[in-house]
């Protein structure tokens, strides 16, 4: 074949490299021009937090009763002071570590099986059949109910607030995969049989990772969950723990604590949550904007 | 590479006493009736018809995603039982994997088969290259325009070396100007790989442009209306659209295609649009006059 034919319709690839670098001040210009938007988000939230603190602070100091009684509530400041003491003390830590320890099982547990029978129930219908009713029952069924039961089930106190954790994360993970699943585009299972592709790889190439959005959409729920599970089941069965500690701040009159502890949930869950989405950047370039 | 470039002739389809009907609550429905085809080794046919008429159906069944429930399709004497990378197919929706790099998805077919990743990667660079993406090996697709996805998806398709090459719309999606170009560029791919096409599309021009044959198919339940030979020569530039061969061709398809679309719609619409209407509206609003 003549091959002027072929070039004249090649087209040019449209990229072509800058002549020179610009220069430090302009690169910083349109680095700030591009990212305008977020550094303004930045800008407000620190405010707002900033605001949230004042009025805390204002609140507890003039001891406000408005429907809502602020008279035993700690100060900012008084929080401050509780923390800096905690964050020396071994015992906190160790609650700490604790709870973290059980999520750590709970949630990877959860995982570990949610995920694949998710994927499998999604692949073969007999599966889904006959485990999907089970599941159905099971779920609504909060997992702090589960308390009595996990006790009686399991040897150990700490082996039930595992379970705990684990059931908290389960279906949430569950449902998001077996959405996904359902979701795969039939034409990409189609273009990759064409290629060639059996069974084992239109799951490994195709269905697994078309999934993978949702399976972690279902981790993050799954792992909020979690911690909602956890600091139930600790603050009522447990003898340590971030969720005891809370409880037993309580109990023992130290208001300060009921509030480092709460903001100690609140901070170890955002962690974990944002372990998990940085997980799934890594696991999922393509969706990188 | 070498063996995707020099194929001793193969690749031909045979399409025989095919029709493909499913089920519904009404009972059978006919989807294709009575329709035989056949595309010689390195020919290119299109099959055109009005919406609806079954030619994604039949080009499904040659790549065997669809089972007949008459007749049999063949390709080199084999009979086709489902989809093999022997029979090599471009998507209108592109159907690249969003989760891999075009070099990627290019290599998927090659990986399938086992080969190893060092020499896989050389293969599909040197695939990129000829298409002019090797720029863009390392993006995924979500990056890249259509036109470009669908050039990876040929290239994707071709990579694997099949007999034939199936295409299903494949340049719907995309705006006028770059279907040009990229019927340009499936043309001279074809002309170097000399491998037998079966191309889908609902625009005539195209049909005719591309192909050595084309198919015309009645409506539902489609069956083959007409075969057009396309004598153009080749290789086949922009400027012959407008001659007269060409428009010939044209007008003949045009009217076949018009019959079975005015029947697809209903059979019973004498005339097309307002024109029975026969209001002058001097500047009044329909609603007014009537």
């Amino acid at each position: 074949m003549p091959a002027t034919a072929i070039a004249e319709a090649d087209p040019v690839p449209a990229v072509t490299p800058p002549a020179t670098p610009p220069s430090f001040g302009t690169l910083a210009l349109r680095w700030y021009r591009l990212n305008r938007a977020g550094l303004r988000a930045i800008a407000i939230g620190i405010i707002s937090l900033a605001a949230f603190l004042l009025l805390w602070h204002l609140l507890t100091t003039y001891r406000v009763v408005f429907f809502v009684r602020f008279t035993n509530v700690p100060s900012p400041l008084a929080v401050y002071a509780s923390f800096t003491k905690a964050i020396h003390d071994p015992k906190f830590l160790m609650h700490v570590l604790l709870s973290c320890r059980r999520i750590f099982f709970g949630f990877s547990l959860a995982a570990i099986v949610a995920v694949p029978l998710g994927l499998i129930m999604g692949r073969f219908k007999l599966v889904h059949e006959i485990i999907f009713p089970v599941a159905e029952v099971l779920r609504p069924i909060p997992a702090i109910a589960w308390v009595p039961m996990a006790i009686m089930l399991w040897p150990t106190n700490e082996q039930s607030i595992v379970f705990i954790t684990f059931l908290g994360s389960f279906f949430p993970i569950l449902v998001n995969t077996l959405h996904g699943m359902s979701l795969v585009d039939p034409v990409l299972v189609r273009a990759a049989q064409c290629l060639g592709a059996r069974e084992r790889s239109i799951f490994r190439e195709v269905y697994f990772p078309a999934s993978l959005p949702h399976i972690f959409t279902g981790l993050t729920v799954g792992m909020g969950v979690a911690w909602v599970s956890l600091i139930a089941a600790e603050m009522i069965s447990g003898q340590y723990g971030i969720g005891y500690f809370t409880w037993e701040a309580y109990s023992l009159v130290q208001y300060a604590d009921i509030a480092l502890g709460m903001i100690a949930i609140g901070v170890l869950g955002l962690g974990s949550s944002m372990l998990i989405r940085g997980a799934g950047q890594l696991v999922m370039p393509w969706r990188l904007k | 590479m070498n063996d995707i470039l020099t194929k001793a002739p193969q690749g031909h389809i045979d399409v025989r006493n095919f029709s493909l009907s499913y089920d519904s609550i009404e009972g059978p429905v006919q989807a294709v009736t009575d329709t035989q085809i056949h595309v010689k080794p390195g020919e290119f046919v299109s099959i055109v018809g009005p919406s609806g008429c079954g030619k994604s159906t039949l080009l499904n069944a040659v790549a065997g995603f669809l089972k007949p429930t008459t007749g049999v399709v063949t390709v080199d004497g084999e009979k086709v039982n489902g989809p093999s990378a022997e029979r090599g197919m471009v998507f209108q929706q592109y159907s690249l994997f969003p989760w891999k790099t075009v070099r990627e998805n290019v290599e998927f077919g090659l990986k399938m088969r086992g080969m190893p990743r060092s020499q896989r990667e050389r293969a599909a660079r040197t695939l990129l290259g000829l298409a002019g993406l090797e720029a863009f090996e390392k993006h995924y697709p979500d990056k890249l325009s259509g036109g470009m996805k669908q050039r990876v998806g040929i290239v994707r398709a071709l990579a694997t070396g099949p007999k034939v090459l199936l295409l299903d719309e494949p340049f719907g999606a995309l705006d006028a100007q770059t279907r040009v170009i990229m019927q340009q560029i499936l043309t001279n791919m074809w002309q170097r790989l000399k491998i037998s096409v079966l191309f889908v599309t609902h625009d005539i021009d195209e049909a005719i442009f591309l192909s050595d044959r084309v198919y015309c198919m009645t409506a539902r339940p489609g069956s083959i209306k007409a075969e057009i030979p396309i004598p153009l020569e080749r290789p086949r530039q922009q400027a012959m659209m407008m001659s007269s061969e060409f428009l010939a061709l044209r007008r003949g398809l045009m009217s076949l295609i018009r019959e079975e679309s005015i029947k697809a719609m209903g059979g019973e619409i004498s005339d097309l649009g307002m024109q029975g209407l026969n209001i002058e509206l001097h500047g009044h609003s329909l609603a007014d006059v009537i």
